[in-house]
């Protein structure tokens, strides 16, 4: 599994941004969960992914904390920030824009 | 929290707990395989096998840590801790560079920190008083053109101040003061004490307030009254020893009991570190002068709040042309001028500074063109490490930022030590500089200062860091690493740029020497000047004495008649200002007084003196006779004029027995009994212009201070204690001070001289830097060249044509920077023109003397090398290749 080639520059945060905003998670649930709630279609390897979690946790937009797994031992949870919150807001309509613009595109081709 | 603090934290977390983050990152990544391992097992999988499948799936865990550092920004500071080290080893690797280059720069960056220092003091620091911007100065100058004296502009009358005072609109207080060397008892002991007397506004002026006791009251201002006295912080502490029962004590000033009002806070001592101030109402020996023509007070104001600049100079202007119509026989051609303070103390000394700013930074932009030659060199033996690295992946910006980084550790270890020389240097400075720079003991090392030299730091880090960097990391991979095992390989642009950095040097150079060159120039002929007098072996002992003015003429005549009597003395006289100052200027008219004034009518000096003045300053005396002991104020009143003030006013006419006026004290009909030679009053770069000499027992203003001045057989200060018993013993309360006419002529050049030696100094260390530069180059040259040479003399060529060869390609260089110079510095040596004394400034002797100096030591740096390439051993320079 590597960065999936397909996904747009900078969709991978939004798509974390979407999936942390339901509750705090570690890295290996948000893989597990981008994979369910994409039926499969998206992969995103941990070598994307942990980048792109500090990045974000880097810049505001995710807070980290380390609490007891499910399995019983110590993880990383992510939580989304009040910031994080509004970028995922203004990202998402940016993405609703795009992907309506471009679909109008590729159905009137 | 906000979204910065958040940041700043995890920055500071990543960048100083770096093991505690590291270990964190490797405990999320594992607890990530391990659910990975889990989950294989979950599918069925052997354990074994899982923990393969999941290693696989995973990928390189240690490119996505470093990502992940990455992601933190943290890589950046850690690649310059890890450029630092490094640049650190390399230079500990090659002290002797590393020495070199560091105290070529210090010796830059020291320089230039030391003039900073004093320029930000004289210019730049702002006053220390408060809102000082409001505070302005009011002169009085001519419109008609320039003023005799550089003094005599900034004199105002007290009518023309009062009438300012009361039409203006624009000021808060405005006040005007006069400043002299007072006698003064302290205790049984008559000393100097610098007194002021003041104006009502004048504090106000300057918004001081005494720490202790109070103003002067109404009463203390009423003309006529004893008056008071306010002392400054260092007078009360040295005086009084700080006593807070000094509002008990008095002053015995000029032989009268003064108390004392009030202390002023320390630091205010204006002007000239004054010690006493007292209300300008209150005459203690000197009349009040109730003339308008008698320009004797310097004015000063404090603007109201807000109040522009501009508009307080079109009020004074308008009140000037009132006054000019009121009073056309003093006041015509007359306005006046309104400047911040500020600017009007360092009016004069702008230029110089500015100058010398100037020229140290020329000094500095050599060092740099010096320090990277030896950068350059540096680095083309570094071509096949940086290659090394180029092919291990390093990307350019990374190989540049890391040679950037060894220039900014130079650099900086160079302002550290240059820091340590601006401090020597500008105590140098302070020591240097003529005693009217204003407020230059303030001097010192302050955080502009500070700001200014880590500014330089960076700037010159750049300056020769970057062109070697550049050049480094413009490797040719391919011929660089083809090259193993043999020494660097000069590329051609290589060469060229250190000829280009030479030439510049040079160039550099040449502009200073030849500016330092006409400044030696114009200072031996200011030395050389004809002054008028002969200032060797002349002491000269100022004496103040504090009783009417009939008593201190009996002082001066029973004095000096006892001096001159003195074995080693060969003549003794006084007078009021020594040689070299103008101490009065005043209309001068012949047969009769006119019935108008007019500001326009021919002035001269007019200079006090006692009998024997002349032949103990040796001014010659052209005709008829000096001064003698039976004159007196009942005798017929008698002068002595220059030879100017007949060229002038006399010519072709035999001046003896002519009626003169010299307007001083009174317009008293005076008879011409002699001329004598002119002297240059106006210091030794002003020709000299009419004088007037008047005799101290005719004329009582200012009577009472006189300096005497006796020509001695030896060495003049042997006699200083001889002068200072016969004085004390005739009057135990005179207070004296005492100099040679030498020191006191000195110092009126000491301006000139300042400039002179500093920008000598720096041109010195200028060419100092443009040999070495010379020479490394040659020397590198050679060494690159060594095969080559060694064919030549294989060949056959003989030592003097291989000589001939290197010193020809040296002297090609030297020849191509001094040409770029010269042009350089005729072009900007007309900025000297205003400080230059009898020289032009494209004067073709020092430029050619400049050019034979460039010359001779462009040979010197090139012989050495020359001469080591002559010595070549063919066999062993082939051998090496």
């Amino acid at each position: 599994m590597s960065k999936p080639k397909d996904l747009v520059q900078g969709t991978l945060d939004l798509l974390i941004l979407r999936i942390v905003a339901l509750e705090p998670m570690h890295g290996w649930a948000i893989a597990q969960r981008l994979r369910q709630m994409s039926s499969e279609v998206l992969q995103v390897g941990q070598s994307a992914l942990y980048p792109a979690l500090h990045k974000l946790e880097q810049q505001g937009w995710i807070k980290a904390e380390w609490k007891i797994s499910e399995t019983n031992r110590r993880a990383k949870y992510y939580s989304l920030t009040r910031a994080g919150r509004k970028a995922l807001t203004e990202e998402a309509a940016n993405w609703e824009r795009l992907s309506t613009a471009i679909s109008a595109i590729v159905r009137a081709v | 929290m906000p979204r910065w603090f958040t940041q700043f934290r995890l920055t500071c977390r990543s960048l100083f707990r770096t093991k505690r983050v590291d270990q964190e990152l490797d405990e999320e990544l594992q607890y990530h395989l391990e659910r990975q391992i889990a989950e294989g097992m979950n599918a069925g999988l052997a354990p074994e096998e899982s923990r393969h499948a999941a290693r696989r799936a995973m990928g390189a865990i240690t490119k996505s840590k470093e990502e992940c550092r990455d992601m933190r920004r943290v890589n950046f500071i850690d690649d310059l801790l890890r450029d630092l080290q490094y640049a650190g080893r390399n230079l500990r690797r090659s002290p002797g560079f590393a020495t070199l280059a560091v105290l070529i720069m210090a010796l830059g960056i020291g320089a230039n920190t030391a003039v900073f220092s004093v320029v930000n003091t004289v210019l730049l620091k702002p006053l220390a008083y408060r809102e000082p911007d409001r505070i302005v100065t009011l002169t009085n100058p001519l419109t008609t053109g320039p003023a005799l004296t550089a003094l005599g502009v900034k004199l105002v009358s007290i009518l023309n101040f009062q009438d300012w005072h009361d039409q203006s609109s624009s000021f808060e207080a405005m006040a005007y003061y006069q400043s002299a060397e007072a006698a003064v008892m302290a205790g049984s002991t008559a000393e100097y004490a610098r007194a002021t007397k003041v104006s009502p506004e004048f504090f106000r002026v300057f918004a001081v307030e005494p720490i202790v006791g109070r103003f002067f009251t109404d009463e203390e201002m009423k003309p006529g009254s004893s008056g008071a006295l306010i002392i400054s912080y260092a007078y009360w502490q040295s005086h009084f020893g700080g006593s807070a029962r000094v509002l008990e004590q008095t002053v015995r000033l000029y032989g009268r009991t003064v108390p004392i009002a009030g202390v002023l806070p320390p630091g205010f001592g204006f002007p000239e570190k004054t010690d006493l101030w007292r209300p300008v109402n209150t005459p203690i020996l000197e009349p009040t002068a109730t003339f308008r023509g008698g320009q004797n007070y310097f004015a000063v104001g404090r603007l109201k709040p807000g109040v522009p600049l501009e508009r307080t100079q079109a009020e004074m202007t308008s009140i000037a042309r009132r006054l000019e119509q009121q009073y056309p026989e003093f006041n015509k051609g007359r306005t006046v001028a309104v400047a911040r303070m500020r600017d009007e103390m360092v009016g004069d000394v702008r230029l110089t500074l500015y100058l010398l700013l100037a020229a140290v930074s020329v000094v500095l932009l050599i060092a740099c063109a010096n320090t990277a030659t030896l950068l350059l060199g540096k680095a083309t033996a570094r071509t096949r490490e940086v290659a090394v690295r180029f092919a291990l992946g390093a990307s350019r910006r990374r190989i540049v930022t890391q040679l950037i980084t060894e220039s900014l550790l130079l650099a900086f270890l160079a302002g550290t030590c240059g820091l340590l020389l601006a401090y020597w240097g500008s105590k140098a400075l302070v020591a240097l500089a003529p005693a009217n720079l204003p407020r230059l003991t303030e001097t010192g090392i302050d955080a502009w200062v500070l700001a200014f030299t880590f500014g330089m730091s960076l700037i010159t880090s750049v300056l020769f860091g970057l062109l070697p960097a550049i050049y480094a990391s413009k490797v040719d991979l391919h011929d660089a690493l083809k090259q193993a095992g043999r020494g660097p390989v000069p590329g051609g642009g290589m060469v060229r740029m250190r000829g280009v950095l030479v030439v510049s040097e040079i160039a550099l150079a040449v502009v200073l020497l030849s500016g330092a060159g006409l400044l030696i120039k114009s200072f031996v002929a200011l030395h050389n000047v004809a002054l008028g007098f002969r200032p060797e072996n002349v002491l000269v002992m100022k004496a103040t004495v504090p009783a009417p003015i009939t008593v201190a003429s009996q002082f001066f005549k029973d004095v000096l008649s006892q001096i001159a009597r003195v074995p080693g003395v060969l003549a003794a006289g006084a007078t009021m200002v020594p040689p070299g100052n103008v101490g009065s200027m005043g209309p001068y008219y012949f047969d009769h007084m006119p019935q108008r004034l007019d500001p326009s009518d021919p002035s001269a000096v007019i200079s006090v003196v006692a009998p024997g003045t002349f032949a103990a300053l040796g001014i010659p005396l052209k005709r008829g006779r000096d001064f003698s002991d039976r004159e007196t104020s009942d005798t017929p009143f008698v002068a002595v004029v220059n030879e100017s003030l007949v060229r002038k006013s006399l010519p072709g006419e035999d001046p003896i027995g002519r009626t003169i006026f010299c307007l001083f004290d009174s317009p008293k009909a005076m008879t011409i009994i002699g001329v004598v030679g002119d002297v240059r009053e106006r210091g030794p770069a002003r020709e000299p212009i009419p004088e007037c000499y008047i005799t101290y027992r005719q004329h009582a203003y200012n009577g009472n201070s006189l300096s005497i001045v006796a020509r001695t057989v030896g060495d003049p200060t042997a006699l200083t204690e001889t002068l200072r018993r016969i004085a004390h013993e005739r009057s135990p309360d005179v207070p004296m001070k005492f100099t040679t006419m030498e020191r006191d002529t000195s110092e009126n050049v000491s301006a000139p001289r300042f400039r002179t030696l500093l920008l000598g100094v720096f041109a010195g260390l200028a060419v100092m830097l443009a040999m070495a530069g010379v020479y490394s180059v040659m020397a590198y040259a050679v060494s690159q060249r060594s095969n080559e040479i060694g064919l030549r003399i294989a060949l056959g060529a003989s030592t003097g044509s291989v000589l001939r060869l290197i010193l020809g390609e040296g002297l090609a260089l030297a020849g191509l920077g001094l040409a770029l110079g010269l042009a350089a510095a005729v072009a900007t040596t007309r900025l000297l023109t205003t400080l230059l004394f009898q020289v032009k400034p494209n004067d073709p002797q020092v430029y050619v003397a400049v050019a034979v100096l460039l010359g001779l030591v462009a040979l010197i740096a090139g012989w050495v090398p020359a001469r080591r390439a002559s010595k070549i051993d063919p066999l062993t320079a082939i051998r090496q290749e």
